[in-house]
Formats: C-alpha cells, sequence, structure tokens
C-alpha cells in the first residue's frame, strides 16, 4: 500500500510540475507584442468552430472552407502569417472583443450595430439570410405562415436579428443554437418548424443531402467582412483589403468560391453508423484523447489543490477554515460553463494576458473538481475515528505529522469511492469546455456533424464512447481500490 | 521528586462546569488510582494531564512544564506523558510493529535498528513478539491494549496515563493487561489510572482519589479509603461496586 502511495504522489507531483513550468512559459510567449504577423508570433485569428461552407473540418482534421481558404490566400499574398483559433460564433465575437484574437472571419455580415465594436474590412462575400423548412412542409410558403410558430435560429447572427424583426409583426417563438448542424437538426426533428441563416451555407447544406428547401429567396443586401476589434491591428486590415482585391484579380477567389458553392461539389459520404465510424475514427480517437489528458491533467492537480483546502477545512485553525468556505461557496455557485467563460474572457481582460483555450479549460476543471474533493476530503478525515488523532497527540506528534502518517491514510481509503464518482463527473465535465473552443470528445462531434449532417447516428457514438471510457475507468479505478484496502 | 502538580484546576464544556477546583501532587513512582461514578470528571481530569483537553482554569504542571503556558511546546511535553485508552486507538493501517515504532521515529534520535530492537523488546514484555507483523484486526481487544501500552512505553515516558484501560474489554482479557500494568508500577514508573478495577486500585495504587461531581472528595492510602471512607459519597459508592 504504501508502494501505491508512494507512485500515486510521485504521478500527481510529475503533472503539477508540467502544469506549474507550461503556464509561465505561455505568458512569457505573450510578452513579444511588438512584431505580429512573423511565423514566431503570428496573428490569431479566430472562426466559427462548424459553419459549412464557409469553416469546418474536412476528413483529414484540417480547417477548410471559403473563410480559411480567403484569410490563407490574403495571408500569403501579403506576406503575414495566421493561426486559427476556431471558436463558436458568440464565443469568437467575445474573444475579438477582449482582444484574446487579432481578427475574426466567421461569415460575419457587416451590420450598424456590429460596426461600432468592430472594423471591417472591405466586404469579401454577398449573401442573404434565407428561411428554410423542412422538405415535407408543406404549411410554411410566407413570412405570414411563421404566425405561432418556433423558429430556429443561431446565437449573434444576422438570421437572428432578421427573426427579431419579424417578431415585431408574427407572434414567433425562438430557439436559439450555438451551431448551424445542430439547428438544422431541430428543424428536420420537427421541433422547430422554420430556421434562419445565410443562404450559402444553407445551400451547401441542402446539396449535401440535408432534407430543408427553401420557399422564399433569399433577402439581399448582407455581405461578410473580415473584422478586427475597433482600433486595434489597424495594418491587419489594411492588408486584408489589399490581398483581397489582388485575389480577386488573379482569379484565386473565383477558385475558391467554385471549390465549395458549384454545382459539382463532392457530396459528403455515406453516414451509416460503421461508415461514420471508418470515415470518422481518427478524429474521434484524438478527441476522446483530449478529452482523457484534459481529465487527468484537471484531476491529478484539483487532487492536490482539493487536498489541501479539505485539511484547510479540517483543521482546527479558524482561518483556514474560513479560506476553505469562501472558495468552495463561490466554486459551488458558480456553473462550469460561466467559469470556463470567465476564465476564457474575464481573467485575460482583467490581467492583460493571453491564456489559450487549453490551459483555461484545464484550469477551469481544476478549480471546479478541488471544491468537490475538498469536501470528499474533510469527510474521509471527519470519518476517521477521533481517538486516532488523540492517540498520534498524545505521543507526541504535531497535528500535521498525524494528519499525515495517521488520518490522511486512513481517510484517503474511505474517499476512495467519492473520489471515483469525481473522476468521472470531471470527464464528463470535459464537454462543456466546447465552449470555449477546445476540440474534445463531444466538440469532435459537433464538427463532424457539421461535416457529415449525421446528428442521429453521431450522437449515439459519442454516447457510446464515454460509456465504454467510464466504465472501463471505473473497473480500474475499483481494482485499485481493491488493492488498496485489502492489506 | 514532584513529578506532576495541578492547582486549582477548571475545566467547562460550554457552560456546564466539569472540574471545579482541583488539586494534586504526585510524587516519581507513585501509582494513583482514579475511581467514582460515571460522569464524576474522572476521564476529563486524566485528558487535561496532557492537554487532550483545552484547561480552562488554573494550572497543571508537569516536569516542571506548565502546560497552561501558551508558549510552551506542547508535544514536547507529551513526548514524556504515555497515554493508553479505553478503545485502545491503535492504528488499523500499520501493522504492531509499526504502530510501536511511529511515534518514536519521527521523534527520536535513534537509527531505525535501535527502534526496533526497543519495539520488540516491549512486544516481549507484553506477550505478543509473535505478532509484531499481524494488523490490529486480527488481535483480540487485551491483545490491543498490550500493544497501545508497548506502543506509549517505545516513547520511553516518565508518566503513564491510563484511561479505564480493561472497561471495554471481555472479562477473561482483563487479567493480562492489569498484570502488565502491575508490572509496570512495580518498575516504579509514575501512573495515573483511571478504573472500575477495584481489586486492582486495592493491591496496586498508592494512593486512591475517589472524584464526584467534578470535586476530589477523598483521597488517601487503598486501604484507608477502601476499608474506612469518610465521606458519605464515598461509602455509597463503594457499597455499590463492592457487592
Amino acid at each position: 500500500m504504501y508502494k501505491y502511495k508512494r507512485k500515486l504522489f510521485t504521478f500527481i507531483m510529475a503533472l503539477a510540475s508540467v502544469a506549474a513550468i507550461a503556464i509561465p512559459l505561455k505568458a512569457e510567449a505573450t510578452e513579444t507584442e511588438n512584431t505580429k504577423g512573423t511565423p514566431e508570433n503570428p496573428y490569431f485569428i479566430t472562426t466559427d468552430v462548424t459553419y459549412t461552407p464557409f469553416e469546418f473540418q474536412n476528413a483529414d482534421g484540417e480547417y477548410v472552407g471559403i473563410d480559411i481558404d480567403i484569410i490563407k490566400a490574403i495571408a500569403e499574398d501579403q506576406g503575414f502569417e495566421i493561426e486559427l483559433r476556431p471558436l463558436n460564433f458568440s464565443a469568437g465575437l467575445q474573444a475579438l472583443e477582449t482582444n484574446q484574437v487579432d481578427g475574426m472571419i466567421a461569415a460575419m455580415s457587416i451590420t450598424p450595430e456590429r460596426e461600432e465594436s468592430f472594423d471591417f474590412s472591405d466586404p469579401y462575400f454577398e449573401a442573404g439570410t434565407v428561411m428554410a423548412v423542412s422538405e415535407v412542409n408543406s404549411e410554411i410558403n410566407s413570412y405570414d405562415d411563421l404566425e405561432g410558430k418556433t423558429v430556429a435560429v443561431k446565437v449573434g447572427t444576422t438570421g437572428a436579428n432578421f427573426v427579431n424583426e419579424l417578431q415585431k409583426e408574427y407572434n414567433i417563438e425562438v430557439n436559439q443554437f450555438d451551431d448551424s448542424a445542430t439547428m438544422y437538426e431541430d428543424v428536420i426533428a420537427g421541433h422547430s418548424d422554420a430556421v434562419f441563416d445565410d443562404y450559402p451555407v444553407m445551400a451547401y447544406a441542402v446539396q449535401q443531402g440535408l432534407n430543408l428547401k427553401f420557399p422564399l429567396e433569399p433577402e439581399s443586401g448582407d455581405v461578410y467582412g473580415f473584422a478586427v476589434n475597433k482600433d486595434q491591428n489597424p495594418e491587419l486590415l489594411e492588408m486584408f483589403n489589399e490581398g483581397l482585391a489582388n485575389i480577386q484579380e488573379n482569379g484565386t477567389y473565383d477558385d475558391i468560391i467554385d471549390t465549395y458553392l458549384s454545382e459539382d461539389a463532392e457530396p459528403a459520404a455515406g453516414n451509416g453508423i460503421f461508415g461514420l465510424l471508418a470515415a470518422n475514427w481518427k478524429d474521434l480517437a484524438s478527441g476522446l484523447g483530449s478529452t482523457l489528458v484534459l481529465t487527468l491533467i484537471s484531476f491529478a492537480i484539483a487532487l492536490v489543490l482539493g487536498t489541501v483546502l479539505g485539511l484547510f477545512s479540517a483543521s482546527p485553525n479558524k482561518v483556514m477554515n474560513v479560506i476553505s468556505s469562501i472558495y468552495l461557496t463561490i466554486m459551488r455557485g458558480i456553473p462550469l460553463i460561466v467559469l470556463a467563460f470567465f476564465i476564457y474572457f474575464s481573467v485575460p481582460q482583467l490581467f492583460n494576458i493571453q491564456m489559450s483555450a487549453f490551459i483555461a479549460g484545464v484550469t477551469t476543471l481544476t478549480l471546479n473538481t478541488a471544491a468537490y474533493i475538498s469536501e470528499q476530503v474533510r469527510g474521509g478525515i471527519l470519518a476517521v475515528a477521533k481517538g486516532q488523532l488523540e492517540a498520534g497527540r498524545s505521543l507526541g506528534l504535531s497535528y500535521n505529522t498525524s494528519m499525515r502518517k495517521i488520518i490522511l491514510p486512513q481517510a484517503i481509503k474511505i474517499m476512495i469511492p467519492s473520489l471515483i464518482n469525481q473522476f468521472v463527473i470531471t470527464l464528463k465535465d470535459t464537454s462543456i469546455l466546447s465552449v470555449i473552443g477546445i476540440v474534445e470528445l463531444t466538440q469532435t462531434g459537433r464538427i463532424i456533424i457539421a461535416r457529415t449532417y449525421s446528428s442521429g447516428s453521431m450522437w449515439l457514438i459519442v454516447g457510446v464512447i464515454y460509456i465504454i471510457i467510464i466504465t472501463i475507468l471505473t473497473w480500474l479505478s475499483s481494482a485499485l481500490e481493491r488493492r488498496l484496502t485489502n492489506d | 521528586m514532584t513529578k506532576l502538580k495541578v492547582e486549582h484546576l477548571k475545566k467547562n464544556f460550554g457552560d456546564l462546569e466539569v472540574l471545579k477546583d482541583l488539586n494534586l501532587e504526585v510524587q516519581e513512582g507513585e501509582v494513583i488510582c482514579i475511581i467514582g461514578p460515571s460522569g464524576s470528571g474522572k476521564s476529563t481530569f486524566l485528558r487535561c494531564m496532557n492537554h487532550l483537553e483545552e484547561i480552562t482554569g488554573g494550572k497543571v504542571i508537569v516536569d516542571n512544564y506548565d502546560l497552561t503556558d501558551p508558549s510552551q511546546d506542547i508535544n514536547k511535553v507529551r513526548e514524556n506523558i504515555g497515554m493508553v485508552f479505553q478503545h485502545f486507538n491503535l492504528f488499523p493501517h500499520l501493522t504492531v510493529i509499526e504502530n510501536i515504532m511511529l511515534a518514536p521515529k519521527e521523534l527520536k534520535d535513534e537509527t531505525n535498528d535501535e527502534i526496533k530492537a526497543r519495539a520488540l523488546k516491549l512486544l516481549e514484555t507484553v506477550g505478543l513478539e509473535e505478532k509484531a507483523d499481524d494488523y490490529p484486526k486480527s488481535l483480540s481487544g487485551g491483545q490491543k491494549q498490550r500493544v497501545a501500552i508497548a506502543r506509549a512505553l517505545a516513547m520511553q515516558p516518565d508518566i503513564m496515563l491510563f484511561d479505564e484501560p480493561t472497561s471495554a474489554l471481555d472479562p477473561e482479557m482483563v487479567g493480562d493487561v492489569l498484570e502488565v500494568m502491575q508490572r509496570l508500577a512495580q518498575q516504579g514508573m509514575t501512573m495515573l489510572v483511571v478504573t472500575h478495577e477495584m481489586g486492582f486500585a486495592k493491591e496496586v495504587a498508592d494512593r486512591v482519589i475517589f472524584m464526584d461531581g467534578g470535586y476530589i472528595v477523598e483521597e488517601g492510602p487503598p486501604e484507608e479509603v477502601f476499608n474506612n471512607p469518610q465521606n458519605k459519597r464515598t461509602k455509597d459508592f463503594l457499597d455499590k461496586v463492592l457487592i
């Protein structure tokens, strides 16, 4: 038993020190702000994660699409370097606003409201919002028919604003979504009656086999622009405009548009469960990999932090009790998703640092998990008979030594089942981190669906993967528990 | 030589006064048995001797160290005061020998071999040398209590406190434990024993203290207290326990 403890401890310390080294490095890298656009210090460009055909991951896991190809062509033409930071559309807007990224290209319509917060490039694409309904729907043929119906929109988009206007005239209920594929599926599944989105996006999806149709012509007038934060990176905007003019002149632009929107664009692969697995197993495996890495690192650090806080709350020292209880109150009071947004968007702004989504994700999970572990540690310590501490103290051992040598070894055994439970919860909670753009298993599922429009089979596959992996981990933990308690 | 001195000791649990103005002086090598009805404060009194209970008022001086002085390193004083509990409080995650060696390994300036040799010798004195590598859960109550005595003695204390050491034992186990305690007394250990074993008190104690209601009601040599109690409450109590 001693050996196992020692190994576990070494493992935790190793992980903690890796994290400790990695975090300051990250901070250092952002200090040299002066020469942006070099390979060492590229412009960070955010884009939507799932907005085919403007941005999506192809079967090789690379980001492609009209937006991606355009920004890459312009970067090449103008000789600057970029690094993509894909985020959900609304999260991308926040990232740009808080200077987490330098620019955003995400099929973003240029609107007067947005121009108050951002500076836009020359328009690079013209598209209109269009209404789509399920192929089998024959009821809705005009906006008038939307009276009393439910409409799906994507948060923060022009389509959503358009529906807002429609709501002034009609009684419409609105379902809000964060990515297009889910929104379309909602209409096909019959939860919503109609959907409003940019015409080229839906046209591409329909061409790929999505069962939607357009009862009306697209609204006209919307143009897409590349955005930078107000008064930030003016040189980037200038280069974008120059590069755009160049690629429009030399034909690169037309080639890009043709690749995605011409009639003979390649249709998506078969959508059966096994077809999906065969085509996407690499993505799923790497998504699962990130889920496990996130869980293991966060849980390991949380175990150290949680133990310290648990000791604080079980200690006779009032100050330590208060520290620990304040921490617990805060962490229990914040939903994980809010904590993730706070750490990814607010903290960098408040302290003027840049933070990768991975570091923000690990921090979020660690802080949250540590709160719950501290409660389990406290419970474990209190569950050890009071006489054990008295016996240790009566021999002349200090409080700390008694804790370390007598109470904690016994408390750990008591805590193991609830720690295993917490581990499973943490693993499942990683899925929430998809909101800040971390491509773990759930986000991988979304990305594949954005490319294949197969939410039915895909969520089944993702769900089964979670069940399998959690079952395996639970078995392993129970085996460990047996070994620890059987000496 | 005075080993332990208690002056005007008071102990409250919240509003409840458990100990009310106790005074006691114990000489080196003296064996004192504390008897009295349950709830009389015997165990609390004993637990104040090594500061397991916060002391509300008065003074406890052990080996010239004032336990009530906040600047006093209490751990240092406790190294010299062994304690044996009613429910043994052995460490279940450690073997018998590890239980005995834990505190000396942490606190004594000795090699592992020296500590182990002493631990084995102590186990031999309590008649359990063959149990060295067993875990406490495989021992009987009497064996556990003898290990607990060995564990306390491994720190080489000058004073031993026994808090109802045989109360949790099956009757056939009591003898072995009392025998170990008696031998310890004969070797000159200063001992304070809270007990219901009147036979042991009569035979081994140099002085018997009768406590009731948070006061020391009567004290004296065992033959006086047992055969000729002065106080009515002592008499009533003895009438009940000595049938």
